[in-house]
């Protein structure tokens, strides 16, 4: 089935003055286990090599090449031509700062974000002691890290909600994600009123409003879902602290998804 | 231009990157990060399956000590590695990995009790020890007497390099993420820092530094099939070796990995294996005991890269429209195994395959993977030829792997030696006094800026930039890959040449405004076909068969003339690289031996006795190391 | 940062944030609460009108009505200002989040569309209404039907399904946002309140034509 496949390219040069954006069409032979990425990078070898796009990994892994598939945020190396119709219409990232045609600035972002956030195990580093056994986890938990540090940084999520688009200091569902990865650890000493401080506003996790593209489009199946709801609860709960009852509080708390291992 | 002053430049955000400049920012040093792309998409992140350390708390790593990784390192590397920096490899690399895990690493942990594990595709049960209970955990590798390779499921490098990168952020390290080094800056005897292209805006930038780093990884997009990614393009070693004085180690040294994907060429993981994933032909006959009775599938990769390209050539190959391939068996592990332990791999079959590894076979053949070559440095991580520059991780060539380095080793090099070489960077950069001639910036910007003024015109000739890098790869696959011999050297040698000429004269074809994305091909063009002549050169002189270096013309490993390390010099003005050799090793701990796979002949060296004891400031340093 | 402004920069340990988003939901569920029970007081008609009054005279005789009509107001006003922080009132907010909207066809996404739209209406239709019956007390269904025949049947033709649709997705959305609903239970909660949406709805309409059909005069 070796169609002839239609891409309709957003370009445009924000370097250059007398670029305006436009949509650039090129057409590409499709061929077996076609990705998205094969298909750009044949544009680029051979029609136009002034094309901007990232790629890097070129396995889904990197979170490079992360862009709008026909409306849906995604990453084009992961993206099989088999899987879309003959015409494709990319777009770059929104949210992010367009650096030219599709390659947008998440880096910058990112770091930002992290900064703020203050995404790292806040423990006492100077106390480490290379001859001491390491300190012991259970494999579960590590498990479950692990599974919130797979994020790639791709900004699909960003791109795809509705509330970063509107509100662009909106910290999203991967930065509330991140938090609550820090939030399990163990290692990181900080306490709920710490983690509140970061993330307990309208920028942060209450700003939230529950529209979950974040977690349809997040390519790594990052259960954000799970994560949004259990800080949400928590942050939301640590802040009516006096105002309800415990118990009340508790029962709360435990109801619906929550980290098995959660601290108290 | 926009000039930077700061202490340490890390050239390079990797993970090597990223550990000396944590070390550095530890030590309150002004720290400057450049990377291609943001940090955490440096491509240690593609790694994963682990990084071997001989904490021996898994039940099938009893009994491991850093001594027997080191014999495993040396073993693997056929005799090629530097043993001093092998020991110091294997004695602190359970350190680092307790201390990646106080920062923050989530390594996968022993359970105690009773587990299936695989090996060679059969099941067997192992009790894990109930006081080991929570440590950190290991599976296997090939080439390894233990099993020894921490991990996090499979996404080690993502979870190490996101750690790293958080002490990135916590120390205050600035990162200059979409920077191109394009140059150092040097007087001829230190290194100054370097001119980087900003590709942003496209503008050049000088950075100016008491210390450099170069960690820019592995330079695989030499080869057209490479697990490595599209960014793998050799930039810092590039820069070291322009300069003339400095020599890259070993680049006849190139490993090819059993399990890259058709027609993707992404990697899966040798952990597939490890955990028991067997390697079938045409036929779904499993062959590999055939070759290798005692290891199988988990011989060390030069080896079964090798036996794969033996079967395949006997006509066993599966036919495909990309060419023959092999199948890789993992459906017997089951699927909760499958969509857990390696699940990225089950991600990799799903998304670029169309396979799915419960059910069906995956297709595979050996590919380019690894450059243990680099740029050389001494035991601390000092770059030769020029003072001030220093290299670490996959760029670097430290010499730990010798002509072959084991799966699990090089992402622990990185750390390993971030640590190790970190440590010396700030000792050196605590002590010198530098002094930043500006003619020597202006130099190396006007060098950088005439190179581009001449491609972006087109005054020095029209050669076409991708139709270079075509024909590299072509070549480097025909003529320089897994089995070599003196005739197909050759050839390639001849051919690069004409390409380096023909790269001097790239044009580009399209021109653009701010930062043109085939500019930055264009530039990197001449020094990869200058890496790729190292390589050819290097391959055609050394007539020996020694771990991955294999001549169908010379198939001995040659102790008595070639125990040596290739440092390939590009003196300014030639069109081919000066090749010098160096002892492999100060003194041999483990003296030149059969490595117990591979088979093949050993033509012996009578060396000294001296070399065979260890100098007390060697121990000295060691114990240094280990604080 | 220096000594004149650091007194801008001092931390904020404020908990408002989380309180007027905890309130938010409260008010919520309060809202959800009521309609239902809203529901089964008019509906009763379905049944027997006799049952409708006895249940409107019963919260008479207990006060509920004459209280807890204009608190179900307040609560309604309270919810609204709460609710609306997350409005978008600025012209290219709305612009911004159409577009977005448009381009993604996320159901999750466009339903919260839907909430907004659905809530100005409810605004100015349930004040309306709540008015309506509150000046007129007490409840019975001889005389809600005579409303309803006498034309305020459109009201309640859009007002049924608006409230239906703002309630419904509220609930679910409550769920999530509050994670007492997972990702493995979404797809399940999802349908459960697409089955509670149809049939409140379903039911509101009958009621409104067993309304149509009662006789005014007996
Ligand atoms: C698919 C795959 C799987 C692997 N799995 C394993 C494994 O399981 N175990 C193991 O031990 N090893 C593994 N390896 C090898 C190992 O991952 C690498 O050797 C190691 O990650 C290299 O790390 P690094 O820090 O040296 O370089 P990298 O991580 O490659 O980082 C290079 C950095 O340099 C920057 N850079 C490059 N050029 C320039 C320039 N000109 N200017 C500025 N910056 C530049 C890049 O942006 C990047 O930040 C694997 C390799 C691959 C390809
Ligand atoms: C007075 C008019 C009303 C307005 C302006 C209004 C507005 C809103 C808005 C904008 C939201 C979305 C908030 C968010 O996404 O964060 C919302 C949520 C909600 N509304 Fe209303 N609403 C009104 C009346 C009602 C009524 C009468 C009910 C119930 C009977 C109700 C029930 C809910 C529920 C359950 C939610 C979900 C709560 C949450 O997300 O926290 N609303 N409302
Ligand atoms: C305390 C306040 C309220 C009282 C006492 C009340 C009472 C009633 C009564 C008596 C009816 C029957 C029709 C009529 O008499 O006109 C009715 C119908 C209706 N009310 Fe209310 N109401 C209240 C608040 C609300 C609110 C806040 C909403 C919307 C969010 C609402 C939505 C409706 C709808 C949709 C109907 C039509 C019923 C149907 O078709 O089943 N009401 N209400
Ligand atoms: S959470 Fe998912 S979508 Fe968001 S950045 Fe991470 S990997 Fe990408
Ligand atoms: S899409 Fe946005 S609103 Fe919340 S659930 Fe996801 S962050
Ligand atoms: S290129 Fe790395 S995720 Fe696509």
């Amino acid at each position: 089935m070796n169609r002839m496949l239609t891409l309709n390219i957003f370009r445009y040069n924000p370097l250059d003055p007398d670029s305006t954006p436009r949509m650039q069409t090129f057409t590409v032979q499709e061929y077996d286990s076609m990705t998205l990425f094969i298909a750009l990078t044949q544009i680029r070898d051979e029609k136009d090599p002034t094309l901007k796009v990232d790629f890097c990994c070129r396995a889904g892994i990197c979170g490079s090449c992360a862009m709008v598939i026909n409306g849906r945020p995604g990453l084009a190396c992961h993206t099989q031509t088999k899987d879309l119709p003959a015409e494709i219409t990319l777009h770059p990232l929104p949210f992010f700062q367009l650096l030219g045609d599709l390659s947008v600035d998440t880096g910058s972002w990112f770091r930002k974000t992290g900064l703020q956030i203050e995404a790292w195990c806040h423990s006492d580093d100077k106390a480490f002691d290379p001859t001491a056994e390491e300190m012991r986890m259970d494999n579960d938990l590590a498990n479950e890290i692990f599974e919130l540090d797979r994020c790639i940084e791709c900004g699909c999520c960003m791109a795809a909600c509705g509330t970063a688009r509107m509100r662009t200091d909106f910290l999203g569902a991967v930065s509330i994600m991140r938090v609550a990865r820090f939030y399990l650890d163990p290692r990181d000493k900080r306490s709920e009123d710490d983690y509140y401080e970061v993330i307990g506003n309208d920028q942060g996790v209450f700003g939230c409003m529950g529209l979950l593209a974040c977690e349809d489009v997040c390519p790594k199946g990052i259960p954000l879902q799970d994560q949004l709801g259990i800080m949400r609860r928590m942050m939301a709960m640590h802040s009516v602290k006096g105002v309800l009852p415990r118990p009340l509080i508790e029962t709360i708390k435990k109801k619906g998804c929550c980290h098995a291992h959660a601290q108290s | 231009m926009q000039i930077h002053h700061t202490d340490v430049l890390c050239i390079g955000a990797g993970l090597a990157g990223e550990r000396v400049a944590v070390e550095a920012a530890m030590a309150g040093l002004n720290t400057i990060m450049l990377s291609l792309v943001p940090p955490r998409r440096s491509h240690s992140s593609a790694a994963q399956g682990g990084m071997q350390a001989a904490l021996g708390n898994a039940i099938m790593g009893d009994g491991d000590s850093p001594d027997v990784h080191f014999a495993d390192t040396v073993k693997g590397s056929d005799w090629g590695c530097d043993q001093e920096v092998a020991r110091i490899f294997a004695d602190t690399a359970p350190i680092v990995m307790r201390e990646v895990a106080h920062w923050g690493v989530p390594w996968n942990r022993v359970v105690p009790g009773k587990h299936t594990y695989y090996k060679g595709g059969k099941p067997f049960e192992a009790e894990e020890k109930a006081e080991k209970a929570g440590l950190i955990h290991a599976r296997a590798f090939g080439g390894t007497a233990k099993w020894r390779t921490c991990y996090t499921a499979d996404g080690t490098g993502r979870s190490v390099l996101n750690t790293l990168d958080t002490k990135c952020l916590q120390y205050g390290v600035t990162v200059h993420d979409r920077m191109q080094a394009e140059a150092l800056i040097h007087d001829g005897e230190t290194c100054l820092g370097c001119i980087a292209r900003c590709l942003r805006t496209g503008e050049l930038v000088a950075y100016l530094a008491t210390s450099t780093l170069i960690a820019t990884g592995g330079y695989g997009r030499i080869y057209k099939a490479t697990t490595n990614a599209v960014i793998c393009d050799g930039g810092g070693q590039i820069i070291a070796l322009d300069t003339g004085l400095v020599p890259m180690g070993n680049m006849e040294a190139v490993q090819f990995h059993p399990t890259g994907t058709v027609p993707t060429d992404i990697l899966v993981t040798e952990g597939c294996r490890g955990d028991g994933g067997t390697l079938l032909d045409v036929n779904l006959y499993r062959f590999m005991p055939d070759y290798e009775p005692d290891k199988s599938e988990l011989a060390s990769r030069d080896v079964v890269s090798r036996r794969m390209t033996e079967h395949m050539r006997k006509g066993l190959g599966v036919k495909s429209p990309y060419g023959d391939h092999l199948w890789l068996d993992i459906r017997h592990l089951g699927e909760k195994h499958i969509t857990t332990k390696l699940r990225e791999v089950y991600d990799i079959c799903t998304n670029f395959l169309g396979v799915n590894p419960i059910h069906q076979l995956i297709p595979v053949r050996p590919t380019h993977h690894y450059s243990m070559g680099g740029v050389r440095t001494n035991r601390d991580g000092a770059a030769y030829g020029l003072k001030g520059l220093f290299s670490a991780g996959e760029s670097a060539c430290w010499d730990m792997h010798g002509f072959n380095r084991l799966g699990g080793n090089s992402l622990a090099e990185t750390v390993v030696a971030g640590r190790y070489i970190g440590k010396r960077m700030v000792e050196y950069t605590k002590g010198a006094t530098p002094s930043f001639g500006m003619q020597y910036v202006d130099d190396a910007h006007k060098k950088v800026q005439e190179r581009i003024t001449d491609i972006v015109t087109g005054r020095k000739g029209k050669e076409n930039a991708f139709k270079i890098r075509d024909e590299m790869h072509d070549i480097m696959m025909e003529c320089v890959g897994i089995f070599r011999n003196g005739k197909d050297l050759q050839k390639a040698v001849n051919k690069l040449e004409e390409l380096y000429d023909r790269s001097q004269k790239i044009c580009l074809s399209s021109t653009c405004k701010g930062m043109n994305p085939e500019l930055s091909t264009a530039l990197r063009i001449r020094g990869m076909v200058k890496l790729a002549q190292c390589t050819a050169y290097g391959a055609l002189m050394r007539t020996e068969s020694r771990g991955a270096h294999t001549r169908e013309d010379f198939p001995e490993r040659n102790d008595k003339d070639w125990l040596n390390r290739t440092l390939a010099y590009w003196k300014e003005g030639a069109s081919m690289p000066t090749l010098e050799y160096e002892e492999a090793s100060p003194y041999y701990e483990l003296p030149p031996g059969d490595r117990g796979y591979g088979g093949g002949v050993t033509i012996p060296n009578e060396l000294p006795p001296e070399k065979f004891v260890i100098p007390e400031a060697a121990k000295e340093n060691l114990k240094k190391a280990k604080l | 940062m220096n000594a004149s402004t650091i007194t801008l920069h001092v931390p904020q340990r404020s908990k408002i944030a989380g309180r007027m988003d905890f309130f938010q939901m409260a008010s919520g569920v309060l809202l959800i609460l009521f309609l239902w029970a809203h529901m089964l007081l008019v509906s009763s008609v379905i049944l027997s009108p006799s049952l409708m009054n006895g249940i409107a005279w019963f919260f008479e005789a207990t006060y509920m009505a004459q209280i807890g009509g204009p608190a179900i107001f307040v609560l309604m006003v309270v919810h609204f200002i709460l609710a609306a922080r997350k409005m978008p009132f600025k012209q290219d907010e709305w612009k911004t989040f159409r577009v977005h909207a448009r381009m993604l066809q996320h159901k999750d996404t466009t339903m919260w569309l839907v909430q907004v739209i659905s809530a100005i209406l409810i605004l100015v239709l349930g004040a309306v209404h709540m008015f309506v019956v509150l000046t007129d007390l007490p409840i019975t269904a001889a005389k809600s039907a005579a409303r309803i025949q006498s034309g305020w049947l459109y009201l309640y033709l859009v007002l049924l399904p608006m409230a239906e649709l703002h309630v419904g997705v509220g609930f679910y959305r409550i769920g999530v946002k509050y994670g007492f609903v997972g990702r493995s239970k979404r797809k399940w909660f999802q349908k459960t309140e697409n089955v509670m949406m149809i049939g409140f709805i379903t039911i509101g309409l009958l009621t409104l034509v067993r309304f149509m059909l009662l006789n005014i005069q007996g």
